[in-house]
């Protein structure tokens, strides 16, 4: 074999390929692994959250605000604790982008309310002076695709085992079960009990009677969404 | 003469030359430029030194031949001499040697780059140097430390001046809004977090004593918290003395370990407000645990100063 191997130097390199390959695998893996899986902390999204993601995801937010705190002073005093890996776990994609013509959004629920996205979205030069961002109105009347999110939540967690109606722990030592509904009509009716608590702070009349009649406006999924980013 | 030499003179001279002509066609000329002192100075060095070493290791491969005695073994007719290990290779590797083992055990472990190390390096100067500069600031300095961290932090939702953009947030010009005193006597307010005994009462009283016979009307809710909003000024001065006065104090400025002070600002109140968040009549306010005690003190210091 070896004997073998010194006569056919093509042969013998790719073996060389392969032994190294492998011992990086064994190497690599394993520890890639382990940092992304989720920390303690994070949580799944719910159906209206996923809902909002789409919101976001479909109006190229991540276009102008990324979703990735670097270890720097300057950016964890402006945006809290840095990123860590695991915290992406449940993100697919992750929208962590690549510029920032606006902030970083990855702990925006930390430090901006509900009732400050709804202005904010509106019109956000009205709240923010100077601000270049557009409004976003249309998200006020677009109603949300709940049935997709749902989709999406059976797929993540058919094939990511993504644990939805289990236990996920806290940071404060609680546990967290994050609901996923067992029929299409069920996953409405969680996300329209989430989209419920969300229009209570609102203040857009119209948002608040589309609840009520069982609509979801976009901007409430997407609020529910930002508000998740912690 | 050997024709090696020769070689050796006219490379050195064309060199020289080369060398001589490119620095001084260049910016500065050969005599007043320091730089290019140096570096003719150094290029010229080198051409002779280069072209001796040349001549020594040519002349060697030309006149040398081998001599010494041989060890016993011989491959295929090539045999190998029995020297001794030079000695500054022999150095060189027993220095390697102590090297690697220190890299190993202490060089690579203690010393290793780590990003996030870096960063709590960072941060610790960091915060020892605002620590150690702002340790004593009060009055004025405070306040305009404040009125910074306030223009970082909170304009977005107070808007620069302060004023709470049209209602969209608290207007901080003053203590408190109509709107938000008319949410805290109807739904109370969990003043705890203050320090304070109880929680404010919802309207119905604590523990729902007041439930049934409704001691204050709609109307009697209107006045007073345009009373307290106007700082305690207009009608409604009754209803507040009968009502409020108790835990709030008869001019509103708070009754210790009872109820907070609603007709001015202070440090604790925005501190507690910076610390927990605050959820009121006009809408949801977020902790702020990235600003430091000092932060919060200077921006409870600023908000202070805004209703003087």
């Amino acid at each position: 074999m070896f004997h073998w191997l010194e006569k056919h130097p093509f042969f013998f390199a790719v073996g060389v390929f392969l032994v190294i390959s492998f011992a990086g695998l064994v190497e690599i893996l394993p520890n890639f692994a382990q940092q992304s899986r989720p920390v303690i902390g994070t949580a799944p999204y719910s159906t209206l959250e996923l809902a909002g993601r789409h919101v976001y995801i479909k109006n190229s937010c991540n276009a102008c605000h990324s979703q990735l705190v670097r270890p720097f002073k300057s950016e964890t005093d402006r945006y809290g604790h840095y990123s860590l890996s695991g915290e992406y776990a449940y993100d697919r994609p992750f929208l962590w982008g690549s510029k920032r013509t606006g902030p970083d959004l990855m702990r925006v629920g930390n430090y901006r309310t509900t009732d400050w996205h709804e202005n904010h979205m509106k019109d956000p030069a009205g709240v923010v002076p100077g601000s270049i961002m557009p409004a976003y109105r249309w998200m006020f009347t677009n109603t949300a695709d709940i049935d997709t999110a749902f989709a999406e939540q059976l797929t993540v967690a058919q094939f990511f085992s993504v644990p939805y109606n289990q236990p996920v722990p806290m940071k404060d030592g609680s546990t967290k079960v994050v609901k996923m509904g067992g029929s299409v009509a069920e996953a409405n009716a969680l996300a329209l009990a989430e989209a419920e608590l969300i229009a209570a702070d609102m203040k857009d009349q119209d948002v608040k009677d589309a609840v009520a009649n069982g609509q979801i406006p976009e901007i409430v999924a997407l609020i529910a969404y930002m508000n998740s980013l912690k | 003469m050997n024709k090696l030499y020769l070689w050796g003179i006219i490379i050195t001279a064309v060199m020289l030359a080369a060398t001589y002509i490119s620095v001084s066609m260049s910016e500065g000329g050969l005599n007043n430029d320091i730089v290019n002192m140096l570096a003719i100075t150094g290029a010229v060095a080198l051409v002779i030194i280069t072209v001796f070493v040349v001549i020594k290791y040519v002349r060697q491969m030309q006149v040398d031949s081998a001599t010494g005695e041989l060890t016993e073994d011989n491959w295929d007719g090539i045999g190998e001499y029995l020297n001794d290990v030079p000695t500054g290779w022999a150095v060189t590797f027993l220095l390697l040697m102590v090297w690697g083992m220190w890299y190993m055990t202490v060089g690579y472990p203690v010393q290793s780059y780590s990003q996030i190390g870096e960063y709590n390096e960072d941060t610790a100067a960091h915060n020892a140097k605002f620590a150690a500069q702002y340790k004593d600031i009060t009055g004025d300095r405070l306040v305009e430390m404040g009125e910074s961290v306030f223009l970082a932090e909170c304009k977005v939702c107070h808007g620069i001046s302060a004023d709470g953009i049209d209602g969209k947030a608290a207007n901080l010009n003053k203590r408190i809004d109509a709107i938000a005193v008319k949410h805290a006597i109807e739904y109370g307010s969990n003043n705890q977090l203050l320090g304070f005994m109880m929680p404010m009462p919802d309207r119905n009283g604590l523990m729902n004593a007041n439930a049934g016979y409704a001691p204050i009307t709609d109307a009697e809710i209107d006045t007073v918290s345009a009373y307290v909003a106007n700082g305690m000024t207009g009608d409604g001065a009754d209803i507040f003395a009968g009502t409020c006065a108790m835990c709030h104090g008869a001019d509103g400025t708070g009754v210790e370990s009872m109820g907070p002070n609603i007709k001015k600002f202070d440090i604790a109140l925005v501190t507690n407000v910076l610390n927990y968040g605050k959820k009121g009549g006009i809408g949801a306010m977020p902790k702020f645990e990235r600003l430091n005690a000092k932060q919060k003190e200077a921006v409870g210091a600023y908000i202070t100063s805004l209703s003087e």
